[in-house]
């Protein structure tokens, strides 16, 4: 019996780890184009110089040995022959497999904008090649032009002005973090970026990198309403795309990435994936949780995801800590809204007949874990309580026998 | 694994345990004599929480079986040990993303008040037989039992 895992990241590290607390005795596999273990929310830390690479590493350096497995790094997979459990990796190895994980992840895709594609000075940030190419590329006093205002955008911009940089952002939504965030929010993390020297266009598009199609580098950006912008340097944070490259047997059913059921298996047996490359997890915690089940049924033990809530997320730029949890903005006016703002505290609360679907809290997020359960199980809170933002787990306190909190349905 | 339970009725809310956590984790040292209440560096891990009738409630760690907060942990700072069932922070390999502090199903996770960089999290007092605020719980509201966690 050998389990394969393709990946190690944090479905496919996880997986490893519960295959062997429950499988003392079979062999484990990882296959990874990575070299190292590490997490990619702490890229950013590594180009603003305040972490080493071995300082994002999110295992111990012992973990391969600790639960011995065997690992071929380094290398990528070409492809898989399902019906003849084989693969075959980028250097030519074959290797077979009992059961298979694939948790290859996602990569980032440049947006279609003419000039982008081709440019040496156009990059991502997903993995660690990434972040050895921005530095070499960014010095101080340079500017680097961000599109895209998301997660790892905002996280690159943060990096990139802490080390010196000039940085432009350019969103095509109101604000940034769009997702995550409401324009009040957003607009407190937009004054904190501008008064670290960032500049900062939203509701705009770029048009064309410049100057395009000749293969060199980028050396300005035209906006929608005409403004250029030069730069020496374009991070593209755009979004992503599963790593599904090398699966070109037909027989395994794909959606947005593999297609799993609540097991993590997918249409083909002893075959499991995890997550980004399944275009589920979106968040580290979701990928994480969907290794652990797809290692415990890869080893034998039933174990079924009971839970895909991604609208959860905290974010901490430049000292200031946000967390974001379900609705971003009442869908209608059906919803009531609580807010409080002040000395730079923000908090908005979004309920419909006494159930919250959405909390944002900026400054001061201290014990907020519980609204994660409240707002995921839709937990009714009977009667309204006179201060919404006084609310905590007591409201919900009950104890099992041995010591577990649990959720009391009354209050 | 050793957990701490909890007899809400019993408590009448006395803070004792928390003036416990704050003396046995004071840099300064551990005598409740050197305990400075209005240092805010030096925080409680415990806390007592009013419930909606006013009744104190102590929310403690559980130290989880399935901890959210290291599932949640992309820094590898929050880990839990199989053999004692504590779940541990190391707050030199955090990244401050706080993703824990909104994963706690209990809410019982916060960034450090002073610096807003690390977390305030039960360690089970380390080395100690008992953990100090069952010690100091003059009401038997919170007391260790022993249970199976896997």
């Amino acid at each position: 019996m050998k389990y394969v895992i393709i990946g190690a990241s944090a479905a496919g590290i996880n997986a490893a780890q519960t295959i062997r607390k429950l499988d003392s005795q079979n062999e484990i596999l990882l296959i990874s184009k990575d070299d190292r273990v590490y997490s990619r929310c702490m890229l950013h830390h590594v180009i603003a110089g305040k972490r080493s690479l071995d300082g994002i590493s999110f295992v111990s350096p012992d973990f391969f040995t600790q639960n011995a497995l065997q690992w071929i790094k380094g290398t990528g997979v070409r492809d898989i022959r399902f019906a003849e459990r084989r693969i075959t990796l980028e250097d030519d190895q074959s290797v077979a497999y009992d059961r298979l994980l694939i948790a290859s992840g996602a990569s980032a895709s440049l947006p279609p904008i003419k000039g982008l594609a081709g440019a040496p000075n156009v990059f991502t940030l997903r993995d660690i090649s990434d972040v050895q190419r921005i530095g070499a590329a960014a010095q101080a006093g340079k500017t680097a032009l961000v599109i895209g205002a998301g997660l790892v955008g905002m996280d690159a911009a943060a990096g990139l002005l802490e080390k010196g940089l000039h940085v432009v952002i350019v969103e095509q939504a109101d604000r940034l973090l769009p997702l995550q965030l409401d324009r009040t929010a957003a607009s407190n993390y937009q004054t904190l970026f501008e008064q670290a020297g960032a500049e900062v266009y939203t509701g705009v598009t770029i048009t064309e990198a410049l100057p395009s199609g000749n293969g060199g580098p980028v050396q300005s950006v035209r906006l929608n309403d005409g403004t250029v912008i030069p730069c020496d340097l374009v991070i593209a944070a755009t979004g992503v795309r599963p790593n599904t490259g090398f699966i070109k047997d037909a027989v395994l059913t794909m959606n947005d990435g593999i297609t799993v059921d609540e097991q993590m298996q997918t249409s083909l047996p002893d075959v499991y994936a995890a997550g980004d490359v399944t275009g589920r997890s979106a968040i580290w915690p979701l990928a994480v949780k969907q290794g652990i089940v797809a290692g415990s049924n890869m080893a034998g033990t039933s174990k079924k995801l009971t839970d895909g809530f991604t609208a959860k997320n905290s974010i901490n730029l430049l000292g200031l800590e946000t967390v974001s949890l379900g609705l971003v903005h009442a869908p209608d006016p059906s919803y009531e809204q609580a807010t409080l703002n002040h000395h730079g505290v923000y908090k908005k609360i979004i309920y419909k007949d006494g159930v919250v679907h959405g909390v944002i809290l900026q400054k001061e997020i201290s014990r907020c874990g519980f609204w994660t359960q409240v707002i995921k199980e839709k937990l009714p809170i009977e009667p309204w309580p006179a201060d919404i933002f006084d609310l905590n787990y007591a409201a919900f306190y009950q104890i099992a026998p041995n010591g577990r909190y649990q959720y009391a349905r009354a209050l | 694994m050793k957990r701490i339970m909890i007899d809400k009725d019993r408590c009448n809310g006395c803070l004792n345990c928390s003036l416990a956590c704050m003396a046995e984790h004071n840099p300064a040292g551990k005598s409740i004599y050197v305990l400075n209440l209005t240092d805010i560096r030096n925080e409680s891990r415990n806390f007592i929480a009013l419930d909606r009738s006013g009744k104190p409630t102590p929310i403690f760690c559980r130290h989880c079986g399935e901890p959210e907060c290291v599932i949640a942990c992309m820094s590898g700072a929050m880990s839990r040990d199989p053999a004692t069932g504590r779940v541990t922070y190391h707050p030199e390999q955090c990244a401050a993303c706080f993703m824990c502090v909104l994963s706690c199903p209990f809410g019982v996770l916060k960034a450090d008040t002073a610096e807003r960089k690390v977390i305030i999290k039960c360690d089970f007092c380390g080395e100690r037989e008992t953990p100090r605020c069952v010690e100091n719980c003059p009401n038997r509201a919170i007391y260790l039992i022993e249970v199976s966690e896997e």
